[in-house]
């Protein structure tokens, strides 16, 4: 049923926009570029046929994407760190990435990567500091969550003191305006080209995850019960991270940073559907894929001719909405619940 | 199910907490180590439960080297019931028992109905069944210690392993808990702390003191005076009821 309200969000969203397309035109230029079906001179081109096939079309696809790895990511690294309060930038990733994209704005390093090489500077810095995280942890004992949080936390005070440190001696208002409108998170590049690795890859891991949800509850338990339960979590630890770690570095490189779809959905399904990872994880797929759909509908038309960066939107609309439903139902965010 | 552990030693951290234990429990038996705080109960458990690697010596199971085994195979052996179960995470308690069956599981098996038959068969065994959905973190110590080992039961290993599972129960869920396991006929190696339930419910007992076994045998032979003050300091009389029962009473040091 959420797969059917996933793909109806995403019809339904891709006829709003400053252009009004009918959805008859919508679904004939869909079959043409899909199956070469109609009229290639009506269908095949024109500016409503650009707009829908380059523009509207991969936005919406790659939304849903990115909010369907965001959200699994964001279930996921709870039951790695075991607690209720990641989110998946929380290992480091997100000072990492505004730290590749910050040299690359303001020093220019990566330049030769090609155009988005944005982009590509914050995925290195987001996959480069979990690498790191992880490894950090693994130093001088098994890795635990504490563990984690830590060298997490450690690793991100590092990163963004660097690139404060970039910040403060490049002096380049234009350039900390264009750091700053980044990490805000954008789905605005989206391209066909893109979208053709990502989606997959993301459609991949999510049922990687899924198959994983034993392994997830257990990591709920925490390693020694699951020892007595037959699975040694440190192992699947590392893994899950690689794992998670890439998806998110994807994300970032395609949509820069977009906070707290990671946070919030894994909740809000939980507080439904209870934390057995075999529900929460493909509905909080599902979920953060709708959302991010609808949250970039308002972000093109909340403001004619204008455009608001998708991050600030996820956050000014979700927290409201959390601490609604953190105050009407009775769900613990893993705390005791009052009795 | 037969677990011996030859010359085992542990460290935490820089203290010697196990110095050379030889202890055996044979198959079906109910098995008790005693001892006061810090003596090293939980170390010896945890070391044969295998969340801590031993630092000398080892652990056998079935005359195997518990290394020998991996994970899952000597989590297919073994059920525990342990002191602490704090979850971070709000689980039905249906779900929680589930995860007893996870050691029978590949990774990409689903749970098939045999599973919720042994679930369902285990909460009714603690009597817990009206609790199956209910969330584990709104149910007393009591049930939740019950829930815990009903997760055990759906393990459906031939041997328990009890690290003191009655701490923080009323005296109703001491003896209810002590009783079922008892009527289990599992091998059960069990720490515990209140030394007439040891008398009670033990087939043999084990005697821990600063990290060594200083006796072990049947519970008549052990729990006497001399011992109890020896181990524990304490001046204790020991008394039978009309069925046989022992009891030990603490006379007031203060008479």
């Amino acid at each position: 049923m959420l797969t059917a309200a996933l793909l109806c969000s995403i019809v339904l969203a891709v006829r709003m926009g400053s252009t009004d397309i009918s959805g008859m035109d919508i679904l004939r230029i869909v079959m043409y570029k899909l199956f070469g079906v109609g009229d290639p001179e009506l269908y095949g081109s024109g500016a409503a046929a650009d707009i829908i096939w380059f523009i509207r079309l991969p936005r919406l696809v790659l939304g849903a994407a990115v909010g369907m790895a965001l959200a699994v990511c964001g279930a996921v690294m709870q039951a790695i760190v075991k607690n209720p309060l990641a989110d998946p930038y929380i290992l480091g990733i997100s000072s990492g990435a505004s730290l590749g994209a910050t040299l690359a704005i303001l020093l220019g390093i990566g330049a030769f990567l090609g155009s988005n090489f944005v982009g590509v500077m914050g995925f290195a810095g987001a996959f480069g500091v979990s690498l790191l995280v992880i490894l950090l942890s693994n130093i001088g004992g098994r890795t635990n969550s504490v563990r984690l949080l830590l060298a997490g936390m450690a690793l991100s005070s590092v990163c963004s003191s660097i690139s404060s440190l970039v910040v403060y001696f490049a002096n380049d208002k234009e350039g900390m305006m264009s750091v700053t409108y980044w990490l805000m998170g954008s789905l605005a590049g989206a391209k066909w080209e893109q979208i053709a690795f990502l989606l997959p890859f993301v459609l991949i891991c999510c049922l990687f995850f899924w198959s994983q949800s034993r392994t997830l509850n257990l990591m709920l338990l925490g390693d020694e019960v699951s020892i007595t339960l037959g699975t040694d979590l440190h192992r699947w630890r590392l893994i899950y991270l690689l794992i998670s770690s890439a998806m998110i570095g994807f994300v970032v490189y395609a949509a820069g940073m977009i906070g707290f779809v990671g946070l919030i959905i894994p909740h809000v399904v939980r507080m439904i559907f209870g934390t057995d990872h075999r529900k929460l994880l493909p509905v909080s797929g599902l979920l953060g894929g709708i959302l991010l759909v609808w949250a970039d509908v308002l972000c093109r038309t909340l403001i004619p001719r204008s455009e608001l960066p998708i991050g600030i939107l996820t956050s000014m609309l979700g927290a409201p909405c959390f601490v609604y439903l953190m105050a009407k139902r009775s769900y613990g965010f893993g705390g005791e619940k009052d009795r | 199910m037969k677990i011996e552990t030859k010359a085992l030693e542990a460290l935490l951290g820089e203290n010697h907490i196990l110095k050379g234990i030889d202890f055996e429990a044979g198959d079906g038996e109910f098995v008790g180590i005693i001892g006061p705080n810090g003596s090293g109960k939980s170390t010896l458990l945890r070391c044969i439960y295998r969340v801590l690697a031993p630092a000398g010596g080892a652990v056998f199971l079935e005359g195997k080297k518990l290394q020998d085994y991996s994970v899952r195979q000597s989590a297919q052996k073994m059920g525990v019931v342990a002191q602490h179960n704090y979850y971070n995470f709000d689980f039905q308690v249906r779900e929680v028992v589930l995860m007893g069956r996870a050691p029978h599981k590949r990774a990409l098996d689903r749970d098939n109905a045999e599973d919720y038959h042994i679930v369902k068969k285990a909460l009714e065994k603690v009597g817990m069944s009206e609790f199956a959905e209910r969330s584990f973190s709104t149910l007393s110590g009591g049930e939740q210690q019950r829930v815990i080992l009903a997760r055990a039961l759906a393990q459906q290993t031939p041997c328990l392993i009890l690290d003191e599972p009655t701490n923080h129960l009323d005296i109703q869920y001491q003896l209810q808990l002590m009783e079922l396991v008892k009527s289990l006929g599992k091998t059960v190696i069990s720490a515990v702390h209140d030394l007439n339930i040891a008398a009670m419910y033990c087939d043999k007992l084990w005697v821990m003191q600063n990290g060594t076994v200083i006796a072990a045998g049947f519970p008549e032979e052990i729990l006497t005076p001399t011992l109890i003050r020896r181990v524990y300091g304490v001046e204790a009389e020991l008394c039978r009821d009309s069925l046989g029962q022992m009891h030990i009473l603490y006379p007031c040091v203060r008479r």
